[in-house]
């Protein structure tokens, strides 16, 4: 077995807790019950990992399938994040065809690479690519993960590198598509983008009735009538402003959105300042755990206006979270020119 | 030594010294210095206290207290280790004044403590490496000198970068010393959007970085930050047809400034800036954070 994979997987145990090894190597399902008894679980870490990497030397071939289902069990953090990239189709998906030219497209512009396969139950393919040079061997310790749902035309790639161009080209050769181009979504989650591009949020749709039908026979509230409440009908505006826009579910989870913008700057007429005919050059950056619930409960909070600004709300709509803002003649441009 | 606190229990000393504007501040400290002498004060991060003055705290004795602040930090250092006595850690404490750092005459000259520890290792050079500075330097506050009565010297500003546990050691022998305060010194929105309007007017030959500011937003379930980061030479137009008089620098004008920001942020996105918390701020020059931290570059 080669050495940087037995390596590897030395290394790899030595990190599991030890109270969770057995359950890990049960898990990853390549050592038989029978080998798995023989290792002793109370040993010095550094034994029990030898024995792992011992036992794997007699099974070869497996131990690369499974590679890429341990990294997956754990806390699958991305390090580093997933963008989307689509693509124009043609006709039915064959796995084990995909497979083959993929391999083939990749190996033949670089010898030192490791490619794993794993599918899972969705139509997801997980490939894992470890990267190595002409002169070096792959590096297993910052692959990059590429997650194919055969039948979208959206794959998702984490960490971006240079070896992007040779991997979309064996991307687009291998699923028979006829060109593949990046979008401009990021985000630490691998779900909340297959939320946005598969659509499986709660949209929105335009009501025809802007204010809420009327409840009959509801019974007063016992509130004290000394209590009123202020700028009442203007946070029911809001909410149902709100509700409107973003929909009732929950949102899609982003972490950030950039906004590159270059538009002219105009204050408030009272302001006499800066008639320039440049452009006023920014970049904006919103960053949050949960960026579109975040942006969601401002207005309610007063800290902005509602309707929030398209700027904002379109990106679910148009899966994108990165942008670029130009000056549209005389109007304000809300639209998002492209990349 | 007597204790004195109680004589300043009374007065309304200011936790906050107000920054005065750039240009009398500046120009004092720039014409005055020796860029070698400072080149050490640029490019680190220093966390700010405030202090309150010293009592019978002498200029004259700078080297004497180096050798008890010495004696003090290795006692310190090895409290809870197994260590011979007598055994040197090779902690050497230096104070010295910078000259050239006061904003007007009449404040006092700063003061620089370094702690330089010997290598421990055997085949490495025995040259002593600064592991923590902190200097003490007088904001000009003219109202606070007239009113301090004698014996006592106001360095209200200190400055400290590298460990925490030093800083704590070195402010504690202070403390006791010359029966003064040490508390953290917070930056106010207010404030920073002073140093981020007389930063971004100021000139800088080499490139210069955007001019960023930071907002968090307050009072919603999940935080969110904010980054506004405006390309330099627009940012300086900006605040060119603003500031009225060179040289001064006025509560006007640093609002105007960012009302323009607020409004052109808000034609965009629809959201109130002005409703968030300024928290941070930086440009070539210099960075500031609220917490009482400042890079300066430049």
């Amino acid at each position: 077995m080669d050495e940087t994979v037995a390596e590897y997987i030395r290394r790899t145990v030595l990190k599991i807790p030890r109270c969770q090894i057995m359950e890990m190597l049960t898990m990853w399902e390549f050592l038989s019950k029978t080998q798995l008894q023989t290792i002793n679980v109370h040993q010095l870490k550094e034994r029990i990992s030898q024995a792992v990497v011992e036992l794997c030397e007699v099974i070869t071939s497996i131990v690369n399938d499974q590679i890429v289902s341990n990294s997956h069990n754990f806390v699958f953090t991305i390090s580093g994040i997933f963008s989307c990239i689509t693509g124009e189709e043609t006709d039915s998906f064959n796995l084990a065809d995909f497979k083959y030219k993929f391999k083939r497209s990749l190996r033949s512009a670089l010898k030192n690479v490791t490619i794993n396969f794993r599918e899972y139950e969705d139509n997801a393919i997980w490939i894992r690519i470890a990267w190595g040079t002409q002169y070096t061997k792959p590096n297993q310790y910052k692959a990059t993960y590429v997650v194919y749902h055969s039948q979208t035309p959206y794959v998702f790639i984490s960490s971006l590198r240079s070896s992007i161009p040779l991997l979309c080209q064996a991307l687009v050769h291998a699923s028979n598509y006829h060109d593949i181009h990046e979008m401009e979504l990021r985000s630490r989650c691998i779900d909340s983008l297959k939320d946005i591009v598969f659509k499986r949020y709660s949209q929105t749709f335009q009501t025809y009735h802007p204010r809420p039908l009327q409840e009959r026979n509801v019974a007063p509230e016992k509130v004290d009538p000394r209590i009123i409440q202020e700028n009442k009908r203007e946070k029911e505006r809001i909410q149902s402003v709100n509700q409107e826009i973003f929909g009732e579910g929950l949102q899609p989870k982003i972490e950030f959105a950039q906004y590159k913008l270059e538009t002219m700057f105009k204050g408030e007429p009272e302001m006499d300042i800066l008639t320039e005919k440049e452009p006023f050059r920014c970049v904006v950056k919103f960053s949050s755990p949960h960026l579109l619930e975040a942006l969601k409960s401002l207005a309610p909070a007063g800290m902005a206006d509602a309707p929030l600004s398209p700027l904002l709300t379109c990106i679910p709509q148009k899966a994108r979270n990165y942008f670029k803002i130009k000056e549209r003649k005389g109007i304000l441009s809300a639209s998002c020119l492209g990349p | 030594m007597e204790k004195r606190s109680s004589l300043f229990h009374g007065l309304p000393f200011p936790t906050t010294p107000v920054l005065e504007p750039p240009s009398c501040c500046y120009s004092g400290w720039r014409e005055n210095v020796d860029p070698q002498k400072i080149a050490f004060l640029l490019r680190k991060q220093w966390t700010l206290y405030s202090v309150t003055p010293m009592y019978k705290f002498s200029y004259g004795n700078l080297k004497e207290y180096s050798r008890l602040l010495s004696a003090f930090v290795a006692a310190e250092k090895q409290k809870g280790l197994a260590v011979e006595v007598g055994n040197d850690l090779g902690i050497k404490v230096t104070l010295s004044t910078l000259l050239g750092l006061k904003g007007t005459d009449q404040d006092q000259v700063a003061v620089l403590v370094q702690i330089a520890s010997r290598s421990q290792l055997p085949f490495e050079n025995a040259e002593n490496k600064v592991v923590w500075s902190g200097w003490f330097c007088c904001i000009s506050g003219d109202d606070l000198l007239e009113s301090v009565p004698e014996d006592f010297t106001c360095l209200s500003l200190f400055l400290a970068n590298g460990a925490e546990s030093y800083t704590a050691i070195v402010g504690s022998w202070f403390q006791k010393t010359f029966d003064c305060y040490f508390s953290r010194l917070t930056i106010s929105p207010l404030n920073l959007a002073w140093m981020a309007a007389m930063w971004t007017g100021c000139k800088v030959d080499s490139h210069m970085a955007a001019t960023e500011l930071v907002f968090s937003v307050p009072c919603i379930p999940q935080s969110l930050d904010i980054s506004y980061a405006i390309h330099s030479e627009d940012a300086k137009a900006l605040w060119d047809t603003v500031q009225k008089t060179p040289g001064e620098v006025t509560q006007e004008e640093v609002n105007l400034f960012m009302d323009c920001l607020y409004s052109h942020f808000h034609r965009h996105f629809k959201i109130h800036l002005s409703a968030t918390r300024l928290v941070k701020v930086s440009t070539s020059i210099a960075s500031a954070h609220c917490d009482g931290n400042i890079k300066v570059l430049d």
